[in-house]
């Protein structure tokens, strides 16, 4: 029951392509993610799901096509403009802080907010110490919602390993985003993990009014979770449409199946 | 008691290795310390001597003068930090610690050519602020104080917090929207800065200043300071410096051997002392004993 | 007034020893990917081996004071007897300040100093034993070989012919060694890719003291064909020359041999192309170059660029 479109796609990817030496990691790849869907990514192995991330982040220049945002082509993205704008990202080999605390990482994040008179900080003022209470416990709220809140005074590197994936999420929902990329949030964790990875999921999108792009190789997860979902294979954009859709999709199973009848 | 004079000295170190220890704490391994050190020097040399006005031939020179040097010497090298920063601070790692000392050498070989600037000799009879050692000791404590509490404050708010996480891994930092290209030239400039003054001073205690002030070993030298004394809290390079400075002076009753002995020390500390004097889990248990000991000391 | 080609000749022969001495580096930069700051104290040990075991006397100053060796080798002979030596030296260092780091699997930043560390005491050693006079090779070292020679109407040093001689004879040597012997191809091997390398049966601690032996022998050379040629000035007289093949080094791309060698000729003939007006400028020449170089090519200019994956 396909509903009309809203007049603009939040993030809309135009003919994407992404070279690197003689491989063709991405090849003119388009496809729109609307205001508050659950849009995921599926693909086999090097289909560059990660490298489509790295290119709507800022890490990765394309070498054609374009990235827009509400419609606006994104002019010499960087990293940390393309995060101002409102898109945060996990990352599929994490890559938290490893040596601060718990409650830092999440700090860190917190602080796109949190511009203040140098002289308040410097002097330390009793505005700058009241303002560094509320983030501190806006960092704990948002531990808490990852279940993280007794661990913040621990260091990150010695959390273990479905924590530190939760870590990443709060860290990337500090910065207030309005997109969400995770890049296989779910690898390595079980069964129950996963399921209650998908619950937070869901959760925080609710509480933050989120759009979330999401890649993952579960593919009954995703099917779960997704509202639509689009499949790469080595870089082409192969099938796009609803989890049952996808399912029955001929180009899917075969680059799933490799071929075979 | 102590010789006031190695006393300057040592603080004069600590205060150098307050200006390695800035970019580190941001992962930034510039080497770039002795250079700012001695543009500051040559500033504070070149002024007091050359230009009347600011009274270098009184009996003491004019504190004002001091002060306008430090102005001048500051902005100076914060000037350069500017205007290299952006695109030294591209470079990564060991690329970085070579171009910076690359800057160093490029500075130091200019000292010792220009034509003002006194060849290999230098610049000497720089004039005296204080009659004695104590004035110095004075002026170089409040300098370092200053700085402490400027690295101590910074290391509490979102600048020390962005620091930390570039040093973590830049590449993340930049994703949670850290600008980390301003982040690194803010340490940079600041860190050029301190030098610079350190210079100043440096140059008016010592009465004379050449070329061989600002050197690759002093490079590496202050590097040590801040490995040496510990570099995840502002007071590791103060420790550093104030102990790396005092140990070859303090040697100095064993005559040759003394820079021998100084070398096994720089290569045993690191071994023994892998995180450096001061280290995290030090200043945690000492921030335990802290309100114990007021209580004590409260009737 | 030197002619083209004298200035050629000469800035092709510093060059060359600049390339052999950056070499060292590159080898222990390759296999554990730090920079041994006591290369510098090992060319100057080795200048200061070819200068004994050629005959030559301790000065009057140090502990050592009027000591010789009861024999006199020719320079042919001492200078490969130097490189040994000093690749011995080599292996200290890596004994004193890499292994008890490595053992404990310290930072990278912590070698940097303590390898500076011994090479202050290597300098200070050297200080205390032979003092800090300079010495200089007799004018005979090179036995009957006429002191200049004429080549195609200009007189060019023969000392300079042996520099070039001997850098290329051991560039060529290291090469060949490199790319055909087994320890050679195990390093490069280490170098690219130590954990695969040691699930190859290869054995990388005993590959890092052959990277260390190989570049104190480099460093060893370097330094006794550069005392032949200008003189040994004092115990730092290596410091300079140190940092200068670092920065022929990362000119040339870290890890990247042919790129070393580039460099090295690179800066060698840049220095000798500096009029003798601005002579005093000639030792900013090869860190200005590398300044230009990082700025514009941070990956030098023969090395691979650094790529991060996400
Ligand atoms: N910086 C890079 N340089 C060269 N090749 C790269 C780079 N980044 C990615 N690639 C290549 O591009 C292809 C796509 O990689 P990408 O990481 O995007 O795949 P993926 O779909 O995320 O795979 P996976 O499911 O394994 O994470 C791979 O062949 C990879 O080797
Ligand atoms: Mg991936």
């Amino acid at each position: 029951m396909q509903q009309r479109p809203p007049a603009e796609p939040l993030l809309a990817i135009e003919a994407v392509s992404c070279r690197f030496g003689g491989l063709l990691a991405l090849d003119a790849v388009s496809l729109q993610v609307q205001e508050g869907e659950i849009f995921g990514l599926i693909g086999p192995n090097g289909a560059g799901k990660t490298t489509l991330f790295n290119v709507i982040s800022g890490l990765t220049p394309p070498s054609g096509g374009r990235v827009l945002w509400r419609g606006t082509p994104m002019s010499r993205p960087s990293p940390e403009r393309v995060n101002r704008l409102g898109i945060a990202r996990t990352f599929q080999n994490l890559r938290l802080f490893d040596s601060l605390p718990v409650i830092e990482n999440v700090l860190v994040g917190l602080h796109h907010a949190a511009r203040q008179p140098l002289a308040g900080a410097l002097l330390a003022s009793p505005a700058f110490r009241r303002r560094q209470a509320v983030l501190r416990s806006q960092a704990i709220e948002l531990l808490a919602l990852v279940d993280l809140a007794e661990l913040a005074d621990q260091t990150a590197a010695s959390l273990s390993y479905g924590d530190r994936r939760r870590l990443e999420i709060a860290r990337a929902l500090a910065t207030a985003p309005a997109l969400l990329l995770l890049d296989e949030p779910a690898a390595g964790m079980n069964p129950v993990e996963k399921d209650d990875l998908c619950a937070l999921i869901d959760r925080i999108r609710a509480h933050f009014a989120l759009t979330v792009l999401i890649i993952e190789h579960h593919v009954p997860l995703m099917m779960r979770l997704c509202d639509r979902l689009a499949v790469l294979n080595f870089g082409e954009r192969i099938a796009l449409g609803t989890p049952e859709q996808v399912r029955h999709d001929p180009a899917v199973i075969e680059a799933y199946l490799g071929g075979q009848p | 008691m102590i010789d006031p004079t190695l006393l300057v000295q040592m603080v004069l170190g600590a205060l150098l290795g307050l200006s390695v220890y800035l970019p580190l704490s941001g992962g930034q391994l510039s080497l770039a310390t002795p250079g700012f050190y001695a543009i500051g020097g040559y500033m504070a040399a070149l002024l007091s001597t050359g230009w009347p006005a600011l009274g270098g031939a009184a009996p003491l020179y004019p504190l004002p003068s001091l002060l306008l040097e430090l102005g001048l010497a500051g902005a100076l090298a914060a000037a350069v930090a500017l205007a290299i920063g952006g695109p030294v601070l591209k470079l990564r790692g060991i690329y970085l610690a070579i171009a910076t000392i690359s800057l160093v050498e490029i500075l130091r070989v200019l000292n010792l050519n220009l034509p003002f600037t006194g060849g290999a000799v230098g610049i000497f009879a720089i004039p005296q602020p204080f009659s004695d050692p104590a004035g110095y000791l004075g002026a170089a404590l409040l300098l370092l104080l200053l700085v402490g509490l400027l690295c101590q404050r910074l290391e509490g708010m979102r600048f020390g917090r962005a620091q930390a996480a570039i040093r973590d891994d830049e590449l993340a930092a930049s994703c949670m929207g850290i600008d980390t290209a301003r982040v690194k030239l803010t340490a940079f400039v600041i860190s050029a800065v301190i030098a610079a003054l350190t210079g100043v001073l440096s140059a008016h205690f010592l009465n004379t200043w050449n070329a061989r002030q600002g050197s690759f070993d002093a490079s590496i030298t202050t590097l040590a300071f801040v490995v040496f004394g510990g570099s995840r809290s502002w007071l590791g390079p103060i420790a550093g410096g104030l102990a790396l400075t005092a140990v070859p002076e303090l040697l100095r009753p064993i005559g040759d051997l003394r820079l021998i002995v100084y070398g096994l020390v720089i290569v045993v500390g690191p071994v023994f002392f892998p995180q450096g004097l001061i280290t995290p889990e030090l200043l945690k248990g000492l921030a335990r004993w802290w309100p114990w000991r007021q209580r004590e000391a409260a009737p | 007034m030197d002619t083209l080609l004298q200035i050629l000749f000469n800035g092709l022969s510093v060059g060359a020893v600049y390339a052999l001495f950056a070499l060292g580096y590159t080898l222990v930069f390759s296999v554990l990917g730090v920079i041994n700051f006591a290369q510098g104290a090992v060319f100057t040990l080795g200048a200061y081996f070819t200068y004994l075991l050629i005959g030559g006397a301790v000065g009057a100053n140090g502990l050592l004071a009027g000591l010789a060796l009861p024999f006199a080798l020719p320079f042919w002979l001492a200078l490969p007897l130097a490189g040994l030596a000093a690749a011995l030296v080599s292996l200290l260092v890596e004994a004193v300040a890499f292994r008890p780091l490595r053992r404990r699997r310290a930072e990278p930043l912590l070698y940097l100093i303590t390898s500076l560390g011994a090479g202050v005491i290597l300098v200070n050693l050297i200080q205390l034993l032979m003092g800090a006079e300079g010495y200089s090779l007799p004018a005979d070292s090179l036995g009957a070989l006429p002191v200049a020679l004429n080549l195609g109407g200009a007189q060019v040093r023969t000392v300079q012919l042996v520099l070039l001689g001997v850098s290329a004879l051991v560039l060529i040597g290291l090469t060949l060694w490199l790319e055909g012997s087994r320890g050679g191809k195990a390093l490069q091997a280490v170098s690219e890719d130590a954990t695969t390398a040691r699930l190859l049966g290869i054995d990388s601690d005993g590959m890092i003291l052959l990277s260390f032996a190989v570049s104190g022998f480099l460093a060893g050379i370097s330094g006794g064909l550069v005392g032949l040629s200008i003189s040994i000035t004092g115990p730092y007289f290596g410091i300079g020359f140190g940092l200068k093949a670092l920065g022929v080094l990362v000119l040339g791309g870290l890890g990247s041999v042919p790129g070393a060698v580039l460099a090295g000729l690179i800066i060698g003939l840049a220095e000798a192309l500096v009029p003798s007006e601005l002579s005093g400028y000639k030792d900013a020449v090869a860190f200005a170059f590398l300044f230009a170089v990082l700025l514009l090519r941070p990956q030098g200019l023969l090395g691979r660029p650094q790529v991060t994956k996400v």
